[in-house]
């Protein structure tokens, strides 16, 4: 980088600086905090549109405005969303509004929940395939004697078996996916914010549920997985 | 932050430190996105190949299986010669959860470039995505899908 870029680039530092500061004195009743470590997006009040995607806002000294959750104006103001990956528990929004990290020991409760609810997901991914597994078999065993006769393939029998669409593992399965569908976005929100801790905690405890939940999967399930 | 697609030469990806200015920046983070994507899906494939691996040799060690066991890496041919210890399959199965670990870092990882909305960035993971699965997975995968029907018929 260059010093004219760097010139720039603190002048653009400095400017955004004194807007914070600006937002911070007039806007003092709405205790909108700056001390986000990341960069801020629009903040909608007075229509004021600031855009502070360029410089590096890490080295900002932290302002202490005690942030009150119930407070009205917390509505109008958009959270501000980092964009690159950071370590911190201040300000930290979890998934719902009025989720929000503030301490370190609020950090540790939402890492463990976090690698709960990751390994959770794991578990759940395996045991929904093994489940799915268990119907097949019995699906497959119950359509063994039809083509026997016929001298026609397996895979006839297997599909007019398998179109009973209002069963209990069916409906079972429709259940379960959506737990899996909703708990892996969640998990996907979790990790977009940029927060190292929340996405160590989601990677963790991937790891470990698939650690603690594939044992059987690897030993008893898998010949017949390559066949379907 | 844009919401909607752009074609733009200035992004900031992932890290403080990986922000995107000129052109040939542009071009080089895309390839790296796009070698990202390519090990993601090598990872994937990897991880079924390995469980495949671990399975067989549980199952039967036959001829067959040292043979295949010649052309492997070195991170799975380790794991063959004394497979019935339960250390080594341990071994194995933790190698096999870090790679799933791998696997979902590298995942969300490419999910967050995407997610960028730079159309460079995102060209690039569909290329690379697209381009390996379409020549690891094929081509490896109709092998293991013959000898493992051949196995269980």
């Amino acid at each position: 980088m260059s010093a004219v870029d760097e010139d720039e680039d603190l002048e653009k530092h400095s400017i955004q600086l004194f807007l914070l500061h600006f937002l911070n004195s007039v806007l003092s009743e709405s205790s909108a905090d700056s001390t986000f470590p990341g960069k801020m997006g629009h903040s909608h009040i007075m229509g004021m549109n600031m855009d502070m995607s360029g410089g590096d806002n890490s080295t900002m000294p932290p302002h202490h405005h005690p942030t009150t959750s119930s407070d009205h104006s917390h509505d109008h103001m958009m959270m501000m969303m980092p964009m690159t990956f950071y370590f911190g528990f201040k300000n930290v929004e979890l998934l719902f509004s009025g989720l929000v990290i503030n301490t370190a020991g609020e950090m540790a409760g939402a890492f463990v929940a976090v690698f709960l609810l990751a390994m959770f997901y794991e578990g759940l991914k395996i045991a929904r395939e093994g489940l799915l597994r268990k119907s097949q078999v019995s699906i497959r065993y119950n359509s063994m004697p039809v083509p026997g006769p016929n001298g026609t393939i397996l895979m006839e029998t297997h599909k007019t078996v398998g179109q009973q669409m209002l069963s209990f593992p069916h409906l079972l399965q429709t259940v379960l996916h959506i737990i899996q569908v909703v708990i892996s976005y969640f998990l996907m929100l979790i990790f977009m914010t940029y927060n190292g801790y929340l996405c160590i905690a989601v990677a963790a405890g991937a790891g470990t549920g698939y650690f603690l939940f594939s044992w059987k999967k690897a030993v008893v399930v898998d010949i017949t997985e390559h066949c379907h | 932050m844009a919401m909607h697609f752009i074609f733009s030469d200035e992004a900031v990806l992932l890290f403080d430190f990986w922000s995107v200015h000129s052109p040939t920046g542009m071009a080089l983070s895309v390839l790296v996105i796009l070698l990202l994507a390519v090990l993601y899906e090598s990872i994937k494939v990897g991880k079924a190949r390995l469980l495949y691996q671990a399975l067989m040799n549980l199952s039967i060690p036959t001829s067959q299986q040292l043979i295949e066991a010649a052309d492997q890496d070195s991170s799975s041919s380790d794991s063959l010669p004394v497979s019935r210890s339960p250390l080594r399959w341990f071994l194995c199965h933790f190698g096999q959860s870090l790679l799933h670990v791998a696997q979902v870092v590298v995942g969300y990882f490419v999910m967050l470039a995407v997610m960028s909305y730079n159309t460079w960035i995102f060209f690039g993971v569909v290329l690379g995505s697209a381009g390996c699965s379409q020549g690891i997975a094929s081509s490896w995968k109709l092998s293991a899908e013959a000898s493992a029907c051949s196995l269980e018929f």
